[in-house]
């Protein structure tokens, strides 16, 4: 399941620190498997595609499973230039490379160099879903000590959730008052010796609330990586409507005592394109009752109806049944990745895209721009969110804008532009910047004007295209730009 | 720097005009709609400012006479001082007694309003103004200007300050640009407060605070009084358009605009106003009338020199006389014929502030249906630009883009060609559900822009009116905009007037529909 809302109150376990230190009992073994993780890392400056952020560093934590792999969060690694590993009250850092990353459900794997740093370390067994009620503890390295911090709890609630590390994604997580603090992320929470999930957010609106991973999500990830390449969380790709007001179960001439939730839209390109219909009833997922809220049995949980395509491969097959036009159907779909482009979600380790042309700097739209202080106005957010469930049939690869202007001589006039969204090159459609970049090396000769066209503004933004080939490379000299692009190649 | 202003300390100036015969203290009680629950109206405010007293029979001597008897006297305020009053009060200098005026005449967008006083004994001593032009060329100090500040409702004293720029701008009305006085060295006044110089009447005050104050010209102020007479009351000259300066070589190149010729881009044919009947969008304006117009749309004024076209409706430019505006439209030189025109409140998808009207809204099974405005936005308070939800500001931008409509779309909605074609068009939005066990399950819907009802497309709170006439087997279908929390609603036809008489009892509704 996917959304679009920011969930402001909720924030990641990562860097910010508070020290707490109740000693548990027998629990040694476990303590020597949980690990301080240094991040040295750069992001992008998302204003200027072409540069990046000073150096920073957070700290995290992470647990030994197995193989010599540690378990953590995504965001604890993400965007990282070195990581180094510590052991309980050793001061020896040890280098550490990403195996895998998951930034859909914000786990990663890493490995330590050094086989040294493995003696005498006992992994820690992955066990199930506790229960609600149940006692847990976290175990991490909140910043601001050095030694491990250990905490109790009982498990609150176990339910569907907005993921902060990559924005769009919601997945089950586990709510517990065990205090997880700042800089646990990573870290794992135990029960009976074992790890029954990875510490990752917690929610600022809340008091003595924390999240943790569960199980399930953790080993789906560790089976996707088997071949080698992370594919993702599957997606089914319908928006559903409650059915819980009778009158609209009436109308639909539902059975009596038959639960089932309304599919309002299926996204394009989806797992549920071409099987699921706008109308149908999704009563049945597999072998579970789908009930008029959309929940199903999940253990002692109802959770969303979702949680059975969570916890499959893309591949997979996934049983439904439906209610169409007053009959049940039985269908059967195949699980693909999400339909949404990857600009839909918060984006790590990449540089971003980008093409100066004349000094005018176009990126492609995406959720890390959108999401920086003031860029949230109409006609981007309209490219981003609304284009696509509103006019599906205008859809394309990327929403390019110009973000800003290099003022050279060639753009004078156009210097204050900001956020310029553009829809068109010389009466063409631009598809992504690959494309725009392709459609500008390709000109014909004897072009005269390059025209950049908006649906946004009635005035096009007109370029002479000799001088600004011309002028490409001192804009580059004058702003201290190596490359004229960064583009990801179709 | 203030003083007072007694004609005994000003040796060798004019005898002092009685300015407290000219002058009134206005104190309004105003109280708003509450948009959120329309059949509400929100907390009672004060105002206090002053009006002018003006004679609308301009023509004849403004002493006292019998022609110019009280009946012909009016108060002139601005339309923000009484805008959603409930009791509008007089009060004349020295005097504690106020008197009750009534609003005759408000023209929101030019900001200005007419009132009435029904008491012969009010008017007495009263003296109408005589307006004089601002006095702009000359030497340096003729600039000053003064204004009054009320020390008590005994004690009118004066500031003086300067006269800083003649411009135009607009108040809440973002479509309405009218002429605007820039002062600095004003800081006491408030609205409606008469702007003085050289013993003369030349403007009126619009606002004031830190020194620094917006006027209205004297011109714009008689013009508003002439129009006054006329039933109906037709508004003050305006532009026609929006429109931009050419940002480069380049784009006059593509647009098939002479090199080195002065002008401006028409960007948007307004629905009103002068040109808007022969312009179209991408025309070039180089001359409006005789005036030559810049690259940045100045033209050269008689009085204030080098300033923005505007300014021509002003002094120059009056409704309904004839007018050439040369344009290069296509690369070829026209000379489009039109008629000065005046602004009117015009169709916008989203319209404008208003004041004065109730909001108008339809009850059904709990489902409350208003139309999308700004009066309806700034229920987000005064941030709403950025705070309202950005799919509801994203309808604001839609008289400002260019969207082109795709074929075929399936959608329905929206069509942006389709909006604005259709002047009555409007986004009509459930702004929540009132809860009742009619609608259990649809009751977080809020702020969801409905598309259909009963298969009707919904264009105005009429439409749903009338849809909810024809339901289709018994059941009302809603139809919403896709992105909304959810995308339809069911209602059973034959219990929907006793949900609705539920929910009028127990909310206190007065009146289940108002359009």
């Amino acid at each position: 399941m996917f959304h679009n809302k920011s969930i402001f109150s909720l924030v990641l376990l990562y860097l910010c620190s508070a020290l707490f230190s109740t000693a548990l009992a027998s629990a040694d073994s476990i303590e020597q498997s949980v690990f301080r993780i240094t991040n040295y890392q750069q992001s992008p400056d998302w204003k200027s595609p072409w540069k990046m952020k000073p150096t920073g560093s957070g700290m995290g934590s992470g647990f030994l499973i197995s193989s010599g792999w540690i378990l953590t969060n995504a965001h604890v690694v993400s965007d990282s230039r070195m990581l180094l590993v510590n052991k309980i009250s050793s001061p020896e850092p040890f280098l550490a490379d990403v195996v895998a990353i998951a930034h859909d459900s914000d786990l990663a794997i890493l490995k330590v160099r050094d086989p040294r740093f493995y003696q005498n370390l006992r992994a820690l067994e992955l066990g199930g879903i506790p229960e609600v009620r149940s006692r847990v503890r976290a175990y991490g390295y909140p910043v601001g000590g050095q030694e491990l911090s250990r905490t109790e709890g009982v498990v609150s609630r176990i339910e569907f959730g907005t993921y902060v590390h990559p924005g769009i994604d919601s997945h089950l997580l586990v709510q517990t008052d065990s205090a997880i603090n700042p800089g646990n992320s990573g870290g794992p929470v135990t029960q009976s010796g074992k790890a029954v999930g990875v510490a990752f957010q917690s929610n600022l609106r809340l008091n003595d609330v924390g999240y943790f991973i569960p199980v399930p999500l953790i080993n789906r990830f560790i089976s996707d990586i088997e071949d080698g390449r992370y594919d993702g969380v599957p997606e089914i790709g319908v928006e559903t409507s409650s059915l819980i007001n009778q009158y609209y179960r009436q109308y639909l001439r539902l059975p009596e005592g038959t639960g089932g939730i309304l599919v309002e839209r299926v996204v394009p390109y989806s797992s549920a394109d071409g099987v699921l219909q706008k109308g149908d009833v999704l009563t049945k997922i597999e072998d579970l009752q789908i009930d008029a809220a959309g929940m199903v049995r999940y253990g002692e949980q109802q959770v969303t109806f979702f949680i059975e395509a969570e916890n499959r491969q893309i591949g997979d097959s996934l049983k439904m049944q439906v209610w169409r036009n007053g009959k049940f159907k039985n269908l059967t779909l195949t699980l693909k990745a999400p339909p949404f482009s990857t600009e839909m979600r918060n984006s790590y380790d990449e540089l971003p895209e980008y093409l100066i042309f004349g000094g005018l700097v176009f990126i492609a739209l995406n959720r890390n721009y959108i999401h920086s202080p003031g860029n949230v106005t109409p006609a981007l957010a309209y490219e981003h969110w609304y284009r696509e469930i509103e006019r599906p049939q205008t859809r394309r690869k990327q929403a390019i804008l110009i973000s800003r202007v290099l003022p050279a001589p060639v753009n004078s006039g156009y210097t204050s532009l900001h956020n310029y969204v553009v829809n068109k090159l010389n009466g063409v459609s631009i598809n992504s910047l690959a494309h725009l970049d392709k459609m500008l090396r390709n000109m014909s000769l004897g072009t005269h004007h390059v025209v950049f066209s908006s649906e946004w503004h009635s005035m096009p933004l007109v370029l002479d295209f000799e001088e600004s080939k011309m002028q490409q490379d001192s804009i580059l000299k004058r702003y201290g730009i190596l490359a004229a692009s960064n583009l990801v190649l179709e | 720097m203030y003083f007072v202003f007694p004609s005994a300390l000003l040796a060798g100036f004019p005898p002092i005009k009685p300015w407290y015969q000219q002058s009134v203290i206005l104190k309004t009680y105003q109280q708003s709609y509450d948009w959120r629950t329309p059949w509400e109206k929100r907390e009672i405010s004060t105002l206090t400012g002053m009006a002018i007293v003006v004679s609308l029979d301009l023509s004849t001597d403004t002493s006292i006479s019998e022609t110019n008897s009280f009946k012909n006297l009016f108060l002139l305020t601005t339309a923000e001082m009484v805008a959603d009053a409930t009791l509008i009060e007089a009060t004349r200098k020295g005097n504690r007694s106020p008197f009750q005026a009534k609003l005759v005449l408000m023209d929101y967008a030019a900001n200005l309003a007419l009132l009435k006083i029904n008491d012969a004994i009010f008017w007495e001593n009263l003296r109408p103004v005589e307006w004089s032009s601002v006095k702009e060329n000359g030497p340096a100090d003729v600039k000053e200007i003064f204004s009054l500040k009320l020390n008590s409702q005994q004690k009118w004293e004066f500031e003086s300050g300067k006269i800083e720029q003649m411009t135009v701008g607009h108040r809440d009305v973002s479509d309405a640009w009218f002429p605007l006085l820039k002062l600095s060295g004003v800081s006491f006044s408030g609205q409606g407060y008469p702007l003085l110089q050289d013993n003369e009447t030349v403007g009126m005050i619009l606002t004031a605070a830190g020194g620094k104050a917006k006027a209205m010209p004297a011109e714009m102020l008689y013009e508003f009084l002439q129009h006054a007479k006329s039933s109906p009351y037709l508004s003050l000259a305006h532009r026609g358009f929006s429109w931009r300066k050419l940002p480069q070589h380049s784009a006059a190149e593509y647009f098939q605009i002479p090199a080195e010729t002065p002008g401006i881009w028409i960007s948007r044919v307004l629905p009103f106003g002068t040109g808007s009947e022969v312009l179209k969008q991408g025309d070039y304006i180089t001359k409006i009338g005789k005036w030559p117009l810049s690259y940045d749309g100045k033209i050269e004024h008689p009085k204030w020199g080098l300033a923005l076209f505007d300014l021509l409706f002003l002094d120059q430019l009056k409704a309904g006389e004839e007018l050439e505006l040369s344009v290069i439209r296509s690369g070829k030189h026209l000379v489009l014929k039109t008629k000065v025109a005046a602004y009117r409140e015009n169709g916008r998808i989203v319209p404008l502030k208003r004041v004065g009207f109730p909001p108008r809204y339809v009850i059904q099974g709990g489902f409350l249906f208003q139309e999308l405005s700004v009066n309806y936005l700034r229920m987000w308070g005064s941030n709403w630009r950025t705070r309202a939800p950005v799919r509801l500001r994203l309808f604001l931008e839609l008289n400002n883009t260019v969207m082109i409509p795709e074929k075929n779309n399936s959608a329905a909605f929206p069509s942006a060609s389709n909006v604005l074609s259709d002047e009555h068009h409007r986004i009509v939005l459930v702004s929540q559900v009132i809860p009742d066990p009619l609608n259990i399950g649809y009751q977080q819907l809020s702020n969801a822009v409905i598309l259909q009802i009963n298969g009707q497309h919904i264009r105005s709170l009429e439409d749903v009116a009338a849809a909810f006439k024809n339901p289709i087997d018994n059941f009302h279908r809603l139809d919403f905009l896709p992105g909304s929390v959810r995308m339809s609603v069911i209602l059973p036809a034959n219990k929907i007037t006793e949900a609705n008489r539920r929910i009028q009892n127990n909310f206190r509704i007065p009146k289940l529909q108002v359009l």
